[in-house]
């Protein structure tokens, strides 16, 4: 199936399956490097492995600074809605705005309610 | 027997889900792209449960924003970190460019952590480029030689906090620079 290359063995978690201090697989982590610009042509090796390591500080932060929400709603269950929260107070997260209230709008937008409407035109 | 058995073409194709899919995907090409720009839900998950309390759930929309925000992230900085490497004429974007893109958006933390893992990396391969001169490990060696090296890789450069929900400062405990304190 997979051919072993720079990210197998060493790189990767071994070839037994274990993930060790690497929690994230270097290969798609490159290939979405590459994805994000057509002037993005040659990473080095290292690059997937310090994102590596990048994004899971990231996940933690977010996941923590989301968690924080779920408290304050004396929940157990980390959900989107709390995710979206901890995006929207923290600073550096700005750039996930659009993403994370694209995530809140999959279903029925509520200023498009067209009984809302008709209620408003006739007041 | 001509009953299709087991094979279920419709025209939505399949729907295998297992890396997180975003709302309205429909066709193979949609669902291989999907696969392709996200890092697994498994992965993202664990990190995820590692960092929580023991009794915490996470809900599966709450992991798929996840795996979305990651890939944003990692766009989002390469961006940063290629148009660096663009403008000095460079070809490969490496490590530091990383690091640098990242004090430059606003992740100094992540940064100044990175760059110590970095550099320990580097001393670690090249330390490995000396012992392969000298012998090749055999496999079973090889996986040893892998956890203990990353394993000392971790403990040595960034001292990330093992135990879950250190509010008292910012991802690594020790800087008060994300103001995890900030009411909402």
């Amino acid at each position: 199936m997979r051919q072993a290359g720079t990210y197998s063995g060493i790189l990767s978690g071994g070839i037994s399956g274990r993930t060790g201090p690497h929690l994230l697989p270097l290969a798609r982590i490159k290939k979405i490097m590459k994805k994000s610009g057509d002037d993005v042509k040659m990473i080095s090796g290292e690059a997937p492995i310090v994102f590596s390591k990048a994004c899971e500080l990231f996940i933690e932060e977010l996941t923590q600074r989301s968690w924080m929400v779920t408290m304050q709603g004396k929940r157990r269950t980390l959900n989107k809605e709390d995710v979206a929260s901890a995006v929207a107070a923290t600073d550096i997260f700005d750039f996930l705005l659009n993403l994370v209230s694209e995530s809140d709008r999959s279903g029925v937008d509520a200023t498009d309610h067209p009984l809302e409407m008709d209620a408003l035109i006739r007041s | 027997m001509s009953d299709k058995i087991g094979i279920n073409f419709d025209r939505e194709g399949h729907k295998y889900n297992f890396a997180g899919a975003g709302a309205g995907v429909s066709g193979e090409d949609g669902i291989i792209k999907e696969q392709d720009r996200l890092l697994p839900i498994a992965n993202v998950g664990r990190i995820m449960k590692q960092i929580l309390p023991p009794n915490a759930k996470i809900s599966k929309e709450a992991k798929e924003t996840m795996q979305e925000c990651v890939s944003e992230f990692i766009s989002f900085v390469t961006g940063e970190a290629s148009d660096k490497c663009h403008k000095e004429k460079r070809k490969t974007v490496n490590g530091d460019d990383i690091c640098w893109a990242l004090a430059t958006l606003g992740f100094d933390n992540y940064a100044e952590q990175l760059k110590r893992y970095l550099h320990r990396y580097r001393e670690q391969e090249g330390e490995r480029a000396n012992n392969n001169q000298s012998r090749a490990p055999p496999a079973g060696d090889f996986n040893e030689e892998t956890s203990n090296y990353r394993g000392e890789l971790l403990m040595r450069s960034a001292e990330i906090p093992s135990t879950p929900l250190k509010f008292n400062g910012g991802v690594d405990g020790r800087s008060n620079t994300s103001s995890l304190s900030r009411p909402f």
